[in-house]
C-alpha cells in the first residue's frame, strides 16, 4: 500500500518545499549529467593510446650556442654516451617531440601537384632508421626503415621512404589503402613502405591529432630535440643523470626540460586535467549540496507534520508506513525532478555542442545520474524517515 | 471491552520522576458510555493514551476486548488501534494537507480496504455527520465544529467497537458541543463502547457513568446516574 | 533601526545555530565556485592595458593567394612575412610602430661559474617599451643608430638583473645571449600584463619577456622564432637570404594610432603599399585586404578566452541557483518556525514591511557571512587552478573588482532567495499564532 495518491494531493497543495526540491534536483541532473559528458570525454582523450611508449621515452632539447662546435659529431658522440647509461635502451636526434604541441607540420598530397589531388595537413618527424622502434610503435602494415632508407641533414638529400600513420594513409588514398603509394609534399615525394595504426602528432588534440609522417634524416640544428628509450623502472634514475652527463661531453650547451613523454604529454592536455578537475569538485560540491537540501527539507517537512505523524500512528498506522510514506514522497518528487531535469540536461546539452563543440551527451549517462540521484535521495530522507517513524503516537493527545 | 489493573505510568526524565498513575483499575463494559474527569494533571490523558495504545505503561495489566495488551509489540498495537479504536481528538487532528474524504480515508487505508469500500463507508460517515458533499473541501475550509464532525466521522470510518474522545467539545462553543454530544449518544445507542475525557461537568452528567481521577488513580466510582454530580472544575484550564 | 534588525538577525542566526551554520556553507560553496570561475574569467577577458587599448593597433596583410585559408575567422594571417614586416618598420608616417618576435637564448656571463640558462627574448623596436608602458629604473632602450648598425645592447628586466648580478643598476654590464656579448643600456621596471596580447602566438597567458634587443638583430645574428612560423605556399628556401624574403609569416606588427586621421593615413598607406607589390607578383587578390585592430578587438578575434572557462562560468551560476533553492528551502522551515514570533510582534504594532525588512536584514547578513566562506573557497580553488594549470598564474587570482564583486553577489543572490520566504512569514496574520497556545 503505497498511497501515491494521498501523497501526490499533499503536495500539490503545499507546493513551495515540492517545487524547490525538484527544481534543485532539475538543475542537478542537468548540470551533473553534462559535466560528467564532458569529464567522461577528457578522460577518454587523455586515456587514448597514442601509439609510443610513455612511460620509456624520456625528451628533451640542447641549445648548442656556440656556434663553432660541430654538431653532428657531438650528437653522434653524445647519444653513444647516453647509450652507456645503465637502463638506457635508445637514444637519437629527433625533429620533433610527439605529444609535446611543438614541432614542424606540413601539408602532403597524393598528387605532384597538390591543387589537383587530395591534401592533408600532418605533423612530420624526422629522425634516424631506427625511430619507430624508438618510439615504441607498431608496425601494421609494410616494413621498418632499413639503414639504407636514411639520409643526413646535411647532405642536403631528401629521402625517398616514408612511414605514416594509418590517419594519413587513409585520408590520400582511401580507408585501408596507401602501402607503396607515393606522397608529395613541394618538390619531395616519398614512397609509404610503411603504416603504423597508432601514432599522434605533436598536437593530438588537434585536426592533425592522428596525422604523422615519420622521414627517415637524421639532423643536428642548434635547437634540437632528443629522446632516450629507457627501461621504465630506471627511468626516474636516467632522467637524474641526462644533463650532467651531457654537459660533461660539452659545456657550451643548455639541456632543457628533460621529462618523460607521459609528462610531456601530461603538459599538453593540462587544460583537460584543469577541466576534469573543476567539474569534478562542482560535482561533489553539487552532490553534498543537493543531498543536503532533501535532508533539510524532508526534516522540514516531518517537524511541521509531527502532529499529524502522531495522529496516523494513532489511527492504526504502523512504524514502517510512516517511513515508508517520506521516501514514497520524497521517490515521487525525486522522479518528477529527474523527468524535468533529464528534458533540462538534454537542452543544455544540445546548446553546449551547438556553442562550443562539447561531444553530444550520452543519454546514458542521463539515466545513470538519474539513478544514482534517486538512491542519494532515498539515502538523505533515511534518517529524517526513521526519525518520523519513531514519533510516538501519544503526540496526538497533546494540546500543543 | 476494557480492563485496567494495577496499572502504573512512570514518566522518567533527568531530573525528576513522575508517576501519572498509580495503580490504576477501571473495567469499561462492552457498550457503556462513560465520562472520565479530574483536574489538570491529574493523569487523565496517561489514562487515555494508555488505553489508547499510544504509550506503553509501566506496570499492571491491560486487557482490551480480551486482548492483553502488554504483550503485543509495536505493530500489533497500532493494528489494534487500526481495527477496534476510533479516536476523536480535542485538536480535531485533522491532517491539514488532506481533504475530508482522505482524512476519513486514512485508517481505512491503513487496514488495507479496497479503494471501492473505501468509499463507500467514506461516503457513508460523511452522510452521517451531516457533511455529505463537502468531501473535497480542506479541513481549515470549515468551522471548529464541522471539523469535529469530520473527526468523528474519520473515528466512526473504521467501524470500532470502542471510542476513546479527549475532551471532544473543548475546542467548540456550547450550540457545537451540544450537537457532538447527541452524535456521541446515537452512537452508543448503536453499540460503541464510549470513554470521554472532559473537564466539562456538565457534559459529564449526561453520560451514564462518571469516574474521576485524583492523583493517578481512580477517586470516585460511583454511578451517578441520573443524580447531580458535585460540581468539579467547570473552567477550562488555562493550558501552557 | 537596520542596528537593531542587525541584532536580532545576529541573534536569530545563534539560536539556530545548525541550520544557520548549513546556509552559510551552502552560501558558502556556491559563492566560492562561482567566483573562482568568475575570476579566471574575468582575468581572461580584462583589458590587458586599459590605459592605451584603444589606441594600440595589431596589424595584418592578406599576403595569401585567393582561396587559400587561415583559422582566423576572416582568413586573414595573424602574423607578417619579415618583407613587409620590415618595410613597415622602416617606411611607417607613424612614429609608433613595432616589428618583433619572440626568440630565446642561453644566457650567461663570461665567467666560469656562470651556468647559462635559457631565457625568452623578445625582439623589436626602440618604440616598444614606450608603445607598452614599460617603465624604465635605469637607462633606456636603444637609440635609432644603435638600431641601424645591430649594435649588441640589450634592455633586460629588473628580475633578470637580479638574477645575474644581484642588483638592479647594471647599465654598461655585459651579458652573454648564446655566444654574443652584449652590453646592457637599461633595466625595466617589472612587467606583466595579464594576458600576453601583444604575441598570442604561443597562448595568451605567457610570461612576458624580460630581455629585449633590436629588431636588426634577427638579420645581422641570424636569430630564430621561438614562435610560430608558418608558410602558405611551397616555396624552394635554401639558406637564409631566401628564407628572409619568403612568404612565410613569423612576426607581429604593432602600430599606436592616436587619431582617427592618423588612422586613415595608415590605411592608405597600408592599401598603397599593397598596390605596389601586386606589381611585384605579391598579393594575388582581386580585393586586397588587411586588418588594424585595437587591443581589445585583437583578443576576442584570436578567442583569447577559452570556451572551457566560460562554460565553467554557465555551470557554476546554475550551481549557485541549485545552492539558492537549497537555502530558499531553509530559509522556509527556519522563518515558518519563527512565524509566531513575528505573530506576537505584529500584535505588537510592526507593520508588515518590518516583519519583512526584519527577515531579509537577516537573509543579508547570512548572505555575507557566506560570502566569507566562499572567498576562502574561491581561494583554495585558484591555488588549485595555479597548481593544475602553470600558464595560469598570472590569471588564476581575484582582483579587487572581484573581491568587492563578491559580497555584492552573495547578498543579493540571498536576499533574492529569502523574498519568498519573507513574504511569507510577515503575510500571516498575527492571530493565527497568537491563539494556538
Amino acid at each position: 500500500m503505497l498511497e501515491i495518491k494521498p501523497i501526490i494531493n499533499t503536495l500539490m497543495r503545499s507546493k513551495a518545499g515540492a517545487l524547490l526540491l525538484i527544481l534543485q534536483i532539475a538543475i542537478t541532473l542537468a548540470i551533473v549529467s553534462n559535466a560528467l559528458s564532458i569529464v567522461s570525454s577528457r578522460i577518454d582523450k587523455l586515456t587514448e593510446d597514442t601509439g609510443y611508449d610513455e612511460q620509456g621515452i624520456i625528451a628533451f632539447t640542447v641549445l648548442t650556442y656556440n656556434r663553432n662546435i660541430d654538431r653532428a659529431k657531438q650528437f653522434k658522440e653524445d647519444m653513444i654516451t647516453l647509450k652507456e647509461i645503465d637502463g638506457v635502451k635508445e637514444a637519437m636526434t629527433v625533429s620533433s617531440i610527439p605529444l609535446s604541441s611543438s614541432g614542424g607540420s606540413w601539408t602532403v598530397s597524393n598528387h605532384p601537384d597538390e591543387l589537383q589531388g587530395k591534401r592533408v595537413d600532418s605533423g612530420y618527424i624526422q629522425a634516424n632508421h631506427r625511430i619507430v622502434n624508438a618510439f615504441g610503435l607498431t608496425i601494421s602494415e609494410g616494413r621498418d626503415f632499413e639503414p639504407q632508407d636514411e639520409t643526413e641533414g646535411s647532405q642536403d638529400q631528401f629521402p625517398s621512404v616514408t612511414i605514416v600513420s594509418r590517419a594519413v594513409a587513409n585520408k590520400l588514398f582511401g580507408e585501408g589503402k596507401g602501402l607503396n603509394e607515393f606522397i608529395y609534399s613541394g618538390d619531395n615525394m616519398m614512397k609509404i613502405v610503411g603504416i603504423v595504426e597508432t601514432m599522434k602528432s605533436q598536437w593530438p588534440d588537434s585536426k592533425m591529432g592522428d596525422n604523422v609522417v615519420l622521414i627517415p634524416i637524421e639532423r643536428s640544428s642548434m635547437y634540437q630535440r632528443v629522446i632516450v628509450k629507457a627501461e621504465p623502472s630506471k627511468r626516474a634514475q636516467v632522467i637524474k643523470l641526462i644533463e650532467p652527463t651531457l654537459l660533461e661531453n660539452e659545456r657550451q650547451r643548455v639541456i632543457m626540460g628533460v621529462k618523460g613523454l607521459d609528462t610531456a604529454k601530461a603538459q599538453t592536455y593540462q587544460r583537460d586535467t584543469l577541466m576534469i578537475r573543476m567539474l569534478m569538485a562542482l560535482i561533489v560540491f553539487l552532490a553534498i549540496i543537493t543531498a543536503l537540501g532533501i535532508f533539510g527539507l524532508t526534516h522540514f517537512n516531518i517537524s511541521k507534520r509531527t502532529k499529524q505523524i502522531g495522529t496516523r500512528r494513532a489511527l492504526g498506522a504502523r512504524k514502517s508506513a510512516i517511513f515508508r510514506y517520506f521516501i514514497v514522497e520524497n521517490t515521487l518528487v525525486t522522479l518528477f525532478g529527474v523527468a524535468v531535469g533529464s528534458v533540462a540536461a538534454i537542452y543544455m546539452g544540445g546548446q553546449l555542442m551547438a556553442l562550443y563543440s562539447i561531444p553530444a551527451l550520452d543519454w546514458s549517462i542521463v539515466l545513470y545520474t538519474s539513478l544514482v540521484m534517486l538512491v542519494m535521495s532515498v539515502l538523505s530522507v533515511y534518517q529524517p524517515a526513521r526519525r518520523a517513524a519513531n514519533i510516538s503516537p501519544s503526540i496526538a493527545t497533546r494540546s500543543i | 471491552m476494557l480492563h485496567m489493573q494495577d496499572i502504573s505510568k512512570l514518566y522518567q526524565t533527568e531530573m525528576v520522576q513522575t508517576q501519572a498513575l498509580r495503580e490504576f483499575n477501571l473495567t469499561v463494559n462492552e457498550g457503556e458510555f462513560i465520562a472520565v474527569t479530574g483536574p489538570s494533571g491529574s493523569g487523565k490523558t496517561t489514562f487515555l493514551n494508555i488505553a489508547g495504545l499510544l504509550e506503553p505503561y509501566s506496570a499492571g495489566q491491560y486487557m482490551l476486548d480480551g486482548v492483553d495488551v502488554g504483550k503485543l509489540n509495536d505493530n500489533q498495537r497500532s493494528d489494534l488501534r487500526n481495527q477496534k479504536i476510533g479516536f476523536i481528538f480535542q485538536g480535531f487532528n485533522l491532517i491539514p494537507d488532506l481533504n475530508l474524504f482522505e482524512n476519513i480515508e486514512v485508517p481505512l487505508r491503513y487496514r488495507g480496504i479496497k479503494s471501492k469500500e473505501r468509499k463507500r463507508r467514506v461516503e457513508q460517515c460523511l452522510e452521517q455527520v451531516g457533511l455529505a458533499g463537502r468531501a473535497k473541501h480542506l479541513p481549515q475550509q470549515l468551522s471548529g465544529g464541522q471539523q469535529q464532525r469530520v473527526a468523528i466521522a474519520r473515528a466512526l470510518a473504521g467501524e470500532p467497537r470502542f471510542l476513546l474522545a479527549d475532551e471532544p467539545t473543548g475546542n467548540l462553543d456550547s450550540l457545537m458541543a451540544r450537537q457532538v454530544m447527541t452524535l456521541l449518544e446515537e452512537l452508543n445507542r448503536t453499540g460503541t463502547t464510549i470513554v470521554m475525557v472532559t473537564h466539562d461537568a456538565e457534559l459529564a452528567r449526561r453520560t451514564p457513568r462518571n469516574i474521576q481521577i485524583v492523583d493517578g488513580q481512580v477517586a470516585d466510582f460511583t454511578l451517578y446516574q441520573g443524580t447531580q454530580m458535585p460540581r468539579v472544575d467547570a473552567q477550562k484550564p488555562v493550558r501552557v | 533601526m537596520l542596528v537593531h534588525y542587525l541584532d536580532l538577525a545576529w541573534r536569530n542566526i545563534k539560536l539556530t545555530p545548525l541550520i544557520s551554520c548549513l546556509m552559510v556553507v551552502a552560501i558558502g560553496i556556491g559563492i566560492g565556485v562561482t567566483m573562482t570561475s568568475l575570476s579566471v574569467y574575468h582575468m581572461m577577458s580584462s583589458d590587458p592595458i586599459p590605459q592605451k587599448s584603444s589606441q594600440l593597433h595589431a596589424v595584418q596583410l592578406q599576403t595569401m593567394d585567393e582561396g587559400q585559408t587561415w583559422n582566423t575567422s576572416d582568413d586573414v594571417p595573424t602574423q607578417l612575412t619579415y618583407q613587409d614586416a620590415k618595410f613597415l618598420m622602416e617606411n611607417s608616417p607613424l612614429t609608433h610602430r613595432v616589428a618583433m618576435m619572440k626568440s630565446g637564448a642561453a644566457v650567461h656571463l663570461d665567467s666560469p661559474d656562470s651556468v647559462p640558462f635559457i631565457e625568452d627574448v623578445r625582439i623589436t623596436g626602440r618604440s616598444f617599451f614606450s608603445m607598452f608602458d614599460l617603465s624604465f629604473l635605469h637607462g633606456g632602450a636603444w637609440s635609432e643608430m644603435q638600431s641601424e648598425q645591430a649594435a649588441p645592447v640589450a634592455v633586460i628586466g629588473e628580475a633578470l638583473a637580479q638574477r645575474l648580478f644581484q642588483r638592479t643598476d647594471v647599465l654598461g654590464e655585459s651579458i652573454y645571449l648564446d655566444e654574443r656579448k652584449y652590453e646592457v643600456i637599461g633595466v625595466t621596471a617589472a612587467w606583466q600584463p595579464a594576458i600576453k596580447f601583444y604575441d598570442v602566438n604561443n597562448g595568451p597567458f605567457q610570461r612576458a619577456e624580460q630581455l629585449f634587443i633590436p629588431f636588426s638583430h634577427i638579420e645581422a645574428y641570424e636569430l630564430h622564432s621561438w614562435g610560430n612560423t608558418n608558410s602558405w605556399k611551397n616555396e624552394e628556401i635554401r639558406g637564409r637570404e631566401q628564407f628572409l624574403q619568403s612568404e612565410m609569416v613569423w612576426l607581429q606588427f604593432w602600430v599606436q594610432i592616436d587619431s582617427e586621421n592618423a588612422l586613415k593615413n595608415y590605411q592608405q598607406f597600408l592599401l598603397d603599399y599593397m598596390a605596389q607589390q601586386q606589381k611585384l607578383g605579391r598579393f594575388n587578390r582581386k580585393q586586397l585586404a588587411y586588418n588594424i585592430k585595437p587591443v581589445n578587438e585583437w583578443l576576442e578575434y584570436n578567442h583569447v578566452i577559452d570556451p572551457d572557462n566560460k562554460i565553467l562560468v554557465g555551470l557554476s551560476f546554475m550551481f549557485l541557483a541549485v545552492c539558492l533553492a537549497n537555502i530558499l528551502g531553509m530559509l522556509l522551515a527556519k522563518f515558518l518556525k519563527r512565524a509566531p514570533d513575528a505573530g506576537v510582534r505584529r500584535a505588537l504594532g510592526a507593520s508588515k514591511k518590518q516583519i519583512f525588512f526584519q527577515h531579509l536584514v537577516e537573509v543579508a547578513l547570512l548572505g555575507l557571512l557566506g560570502c566569507l566562506v566562499g572567498i576562502l573557497l574561491a581561494q583554495v580553488g585558484l591555488v588549485g587552478i595555479r597548481e593544475t594549470m602553470s600558464v595560469y598564474v598570472g590569471i588564476a587570482k581575484m582582483d579587487w573588482t572581484m573581491l568587492l564583486l563578491s559580497p555584492i553577489i552573495a547578498i543579493s543572490a540571498c536576499l533574492l532567495a529569502g523574498l519568498f520566504p519573507a513574504w511569507v512569514v510577515c503575510k500571516t496574520s498575527p492571530a493565527t499564532h497568537l491563539k494556538v497556545q
